[in-house]
């Protein structure tokens, strides 16, 4: 018999009962629901952007087809018409297509939250289905992945929601997204997914004890995994995402899962690959990454001379040193294509240049003396001669004029002309489009008048081409890679991904915040609450502030946030204090003088004074809060001396006693750093007594050898100050009364 | 309407198996020999005969050439498929020239006088409309596949002639034939079989296993002790995807060091290759005669970081096949 009969009749054995009752679904999620591309992808939505020549939505569509998948619901939102043109024109709409796609286009969907949402809404699953982005590669084999899942959910009875692919591949791998960085902790037996944490360039990390003392006796904690953003999920999931209706991304939902475990019962699993496959491309990084990755054939059999798109005139040859070429390329004389390069049909490249690493589209020209490395060029571009270009992307239409280089991570979006003349800087980005425009039609871009106007606006900005930036004869507008001013999201928004260098300020707070966690805490709930509630503390204080709220009512506030983020009252009362102690960071900047950061934050604690009363009881509280302040001011190097000035405010206020704040003094410090902080302010703590109890005037003050503080009196007693914070007059300790080294005066 | 669904089916079936040829043909993913892959091929062709319309001959064979074209360029590493759409098409003809009447002989003694007096009647000859040819080219297909079941057989019968006891006998990775051909021998005869591995696909330890099964002394070696080895061999047989017309071979990575080694000491070089792998091809399209996969078998995936890119730049490609271009005077015998 054929193979293929013989296929047939397995897959019947193994599987009657689930594989016959109903076909195996997808959910293809063809919106990335960001602006990552955003420049480019204003013109053409993200799943349909070309990858070696080919929409990646096609790539995502051939992985689920050839996993057997029989049903795929693609879910459109930006451009969704374009998508829907494109998708009726390919072979998957084709009557004979095994694939049957249904294509469900809606302006609403802000996110993935909302695409499954609407899953659940119309009933579209019946059962376990694969959840997709429009802009995965993948040539991964998922039945295996797929038999587990099923197998778990028939012997656990649901529990398992969802099976998570993910691909091993070391650190520091190519091909693997930073942001998507996650650290994985699991039990080795059952692949179940303990912990799940994006690492995001953190050097700690935390990992709550209770994962560890489940059941098994076998974890791994990996990060050497490689997200494949393919997940086999239950139609719970949908309903998941219904009845949590915060939940925007699979992150928050993963998190979700993991966090109620114990309430809700649900569990996710892990499956781990070895061959094959698997990457979306979220960012431009990526897509330098993946197309090099597809044209060296790690994606076989998704090869570009496979043509599996099945289009008129997409195919090409394959030859030595990954070199593929379309139908009627000409080549010019004394030109090299050193390897792994695609040329696209009818593209013609002129004499004695050089291509290695790129990718060309269909219909270009290329002049004479070119140099291409990496360059991703897309269809119907122009290049005149004496051209340089490394690692960019240029889009469709565009025009590069003579003797321009492009550096590193340049892209020209669609229609753009460069030069002549010109040497684009590392991470230019040009569009048509004017950067402010954007801005505008943000959230109307559906209204067709708005559109009109933003025309109107282009016209009148089109005489406004800087010839310094995009050449004499150049058009396009120069997009700063530092445009948005959001603060957070500068990451999330930039074309190339991590490598503008990530924000060293906000990597030493969040290191920061761990190591207070660290000291604070054995067991702690997930660092993202500690920083939520962090964030949360100050908008309410903030607020506060802005709209004179009682303190009262603030205090009511932080105590709901409390519960809601499941924050202890220590890390309550530390939190709060370093929230207060930066609030003049925050606002005015860190490039504050002492005097200025003393200047506004003093009357702050004024105000907020009832706040940490309400919080400060018991003297722990007051050696924690202490402890609070003594490592902002730690980190805060330059403001040190301000710390002596904040400690007699709270002192005034009677927010902090003085027994607390001396035998903090007293304790031991932790590191060298600490005790530097200590001597420095020692004198200090000193008039802090005094200013105290005016009765009693200090002429000075020495360091006891057994680590008290001495203060010499001005009626010729000596107190002085033990580490347990008891103060004794005119008694010196015994020992430093015996030894004269001890330094007594 | 039964008609149109029956066409639907057939097309559905078509695009499956083009799917599947270009998702890897034999040799990768599904493991298939071309065996099989032209037993598929000829399952398919009869099924087309059976179910597309055409009222003469010319029709189904136009109908027949169009989906072969699609097939070979689905997969062009692929000859068996293109063979075996040239068989089924002969066979059309044949049995389009029996029902008119003219016996196979008389069209053969007529041809050459034809060709050179009449320019295009070849295609007008075929319209003819003819009640039982579709029975009977359907008939002669299924003979075609009889004939196919049988091929490994008859090719393991002869190899009592080839091998003589104690004799040291070498191949390269795996071939159903060539296994065929060595169990065969064993029944009767005493000998000892060298196996080239054929890194990195190894299929060479899946065809020892095999062969020690049936109690045949058996030794694996690394690709590179070939050429060592071969001053002992006294046969080696082998296996080959493609016998091109020129008389080369189109076959597994590592057959080329071998097919050199036995030259050097003018060892016997027997090649097992039944007739559905003689192509008309001739080794000229460069292209073509590659087979080019994932190079996740020399270099994992994990290792493929930046490291080694950076240090080596390193070419990896991974052929499964490759041109032998050591033409007829290596091989010795083609048992076909």
């Amino acid at each position: 018999m054929s193979s293929r009969g013989g296929k047939q009749k397995k897959g019947n054995v193994t599987s009657e009962q689930e594989e016959e009752e109903q076909p195996l679904q997808a959910v293809l999620v063809a919106d990335s629901f960001n602006r990552r591309f955003f420049p480019i992808s204003k013109d053409q939505p993200r799943a349909l952007l070309p990858l070696g020549n080919v929409a990646m939505i096609d790539y995502t569509l051939e992985f689920l087809t050839s996993t057997g998948v029989q049903e795929t619901f693609v879910f459109c939102c930006w451009m969704s018409n374009k998508i829907k043109d494109h998708l009726l024109k390919s072979k998957w709409c084709r009557p004979t297509s095994p694939n049957v796609v249904h294509i469900i286009t809606s302006d609403l969907y802000r996110s993935l939250g909302d695409v499954l949402r609407d899953v659940d809404a119309k009933n579209l699953v019946r059962n376990d289905f694969i959840l997709v982005y429009g802009d995965v590669v993948s040539n991964i084999d998922v039945s295996q992945a797929l038999q587990e899942h099923r197998h778990r959910r028939k012997v656990d009875k649901n529990i398992s929601v969802m099976t998570m692919v993910f691909k091993e591949s070391s650190p520091g791998h190519k091909t693997r997204c930073e942001e998507d960085d996650v650290i994985v902790a699991m039990d080795s037996k059952s692949k179940r997914v303990l912990h799940y944490q994006k690492t995001q360039g953190l050097k700690k990390l935390q990992f709550p004890m209770n994962i560890f003392q489940h059941g098994s006796d076998e974890f791994e904690i990996r990060h050497d995994l490689l997200d494949c953003h393919i997940s086999i999920c239950s139609p719970q999931v949908a309903e998941l995402f219904t009845d949590n209706f915060d939940y925007q991304t699979r992150n928050d939902f993963v998190r979700g899962i993991l966090v109620n475990e114990e309430i809700l019962g649900n569990q996710i699993h892990l499956y781990v690959t070895q061959d094959g496959y698997g990457a979306r491309v979220s960012n431009l990084q990526m897509y330098d990454s993946v197309s090099l990755d597809m044209v060296r054939r790690w994606v076989y059999p998704l090869t570009p001379e496979a043509n599996f798109t099945d289009q008129q005139g997409q195919g090409c040859t394959h030859s030595r040193h990954n070199v593929y070429r379309g139908a009627e390329v000409s080549l010019g004389h004394g030109s090299q294509m050193e390897e792994n390069v695609l040329i696209g049909r009818d593209t013609s490249i002129g004499a004695n240049c050089h291509i290695s690493n790129s990718v060309i589209g269909n219909n270009c020209t290329i002049g004479d003396n070119v140099v291409l490395d990496r360059a991703h060029m897309w269809n119907n571009v122009h290049v005149s001669s004496n051209v340089e270009i490394h690692q960019s992307v240029v889009c469709d239409g565009a025009v590069v004029k003579e003797a321009v280089r492009l550096n590193k991570q340049c892209v020209l979006a669609y229609n753009v002309v460069i030069g002549p003349n010109l040497s684009l800087p590392e991470g230019t980005v040009v569009s048509m489009h004017h950067p402010e425009e954007e801005e505008e039609d943000d959230d109307d871009e559906f209204l067709s008048d708005d559109q009109e106007v933003g025309h109107s606006k282009d016209k009148t900005r089109q005489k406004a081409f800087n010839p310094a930036e995009v050449g004499p004869e150049g058009k396009g507008y120069i997009w700063k890679a530092s445009m948005n001013d959001t603060e957070d999201e500068e990451l999330a928004q930039c074309l190339w991904g991590l490598v503008l260098n990530p924000d060293p300020e906000s990597d030493s707070e969040s290191e920061a915040s761990e190591e207070s966690q660290d000291r604070s805490r054995s067991v702690s709930p997930e660092i993202d609450d500690v920083n939520a509630f962090q964030l949360e503390v100050l908008g309410t204080l903030q607020r506060g502030l802005e709209e004179n709220i009682v303190c009262d009512n603030l205090v009511l506030e932080i105590n709901s946030l409390k519960y809601a983020y499941n924050i202890t009252l220590k890390e309550v009362m530390q939190i709060l204090t370093r929230v207060v102690l930066e609030y003049p960071f925050q606002q005015q900047g860190t490039q504050l003088t002492t005097l200025q950061y003393t200047g506004s934050l003093l009357p702050l604690l004024k105000t907020w004074s009832p706040v940490f009363k309400n919080y400060i009881k018991r003297a722990q509280d007051h050696l924690d809060c202490l402890s609070a302040v003594e490592e902002l001011f730690l980190e805060q190097d330059t403001h040190q001396t301000a710390m002596v000035k904040v400690l007699m405010k709270m002192y005034q206020l009677e927010i902090l006693e003085e027994e607390a704040i001396l035998k903090w003094f007293s304790t031991g410090a932790t590191n060298d750093k600490s005790r530097q902080l200590r001597k420095n302010q020692g004198v200090r703590l000193g008039q802090i007594c005094v200013w105290g109890k005016p009765s009693q005037n200090v002429k000075g003050y020495q360091f006891g050898h057994c680590g008290s503080l001495i203060l010499l009196l001005q009626k010729e007693t000596t107190l002085l100050i033990f580490s347990d914070g008891v103060q004794r007059k005119q008694t010196p300790c015994s020992q430093c009364h015996k030894k004269e080294s001890c330094g007594m005066v | 309407m039964p008609g149109a669904d029956k066409e639907t089916d057939l097309t559905e079936r078509i695009e499956a198996f083009l799917a599947d040829l270009k998702r890897g043909g034999s040799g990768t993913g599904p493991l298939r020999g071309s065996g099989e892959m032209a037993r598929e091929t000829t399952y398919l062709l009869r099924r087309i005969t059976a179910q597309a319309r055409w009222s003469s001959a010319g029709d189904l064979m136009e109908i027949i050439r169009n989906e072969g074209r699609r097939m070979t360029a689905a997969q062009p590493s692929e000859t068996t498929v293109g063979n075996m759409v040239r068989r089924v098409l002969k066979i059309i003809r044949e049995e389009y020239a029996r029902s008119r009447g003219s016996s196979e002989e008389t069209e053969q003694q007529e041809s050459l006088h034809k060709l050179l007096t009449a320019g295009e009647l070849s295609e007008e000859n075929f319209r003819q409309h003819f009640v039982h040819l579709k029975a009977n080219v359907i008939e002669a297909i299924n003979e075609l596949l009889t004939e196919l079941d049988g091929t490994t057989d008859n090719i393991a019968m002869q190899a009592l002639e080839h091998i003589h006891s104690n004799e040291v006998i070498m191949t390269v990775g795996r071939s159903r034939t060539v296994e065929a051909f060595l169990k065969d021998a064993a029944r009767k005869r005493k000998f000892h079989v060298i196996v080239a591995e054929c890194a990195p696909f190894c299929q060479g330890h899946e065809m020892a296993t095999g062969l020690s099964k049936v109690g045949i002394e058996t030794t694996v070696i690394a690709d590179a002790a070939i050429f060592a080895v071969m001053s002992r061999v006294n046969k080696v047989i082998i296996g080959t995807q493609t016998v091109l017309a020129n008389g080369g071979l189109r076959a597994v990575n590592g057959t080329h060091s071998v097919a050199l080694a036995a030259r050097h000491h003018s060892t016997p070089l027997i090649i097992c290759a039944p007739m559905f792998k003689l192509s008309p091809q001739f080794p000229n399209e460069e292209d073509t005669f590659h087979k080019f996969v994932s190079p996740h078998e020399v270099l994992p995936f994990t290792a493929g970081s930046t490291l080694i890119e950076n240090l080596f730049q390193c070419f990896i490609l991974l052929r499964l096949f490759t041109k032998v271009s050591v033409t007829p005077e290596v091989i010795n015998a083609l048992s076909v």
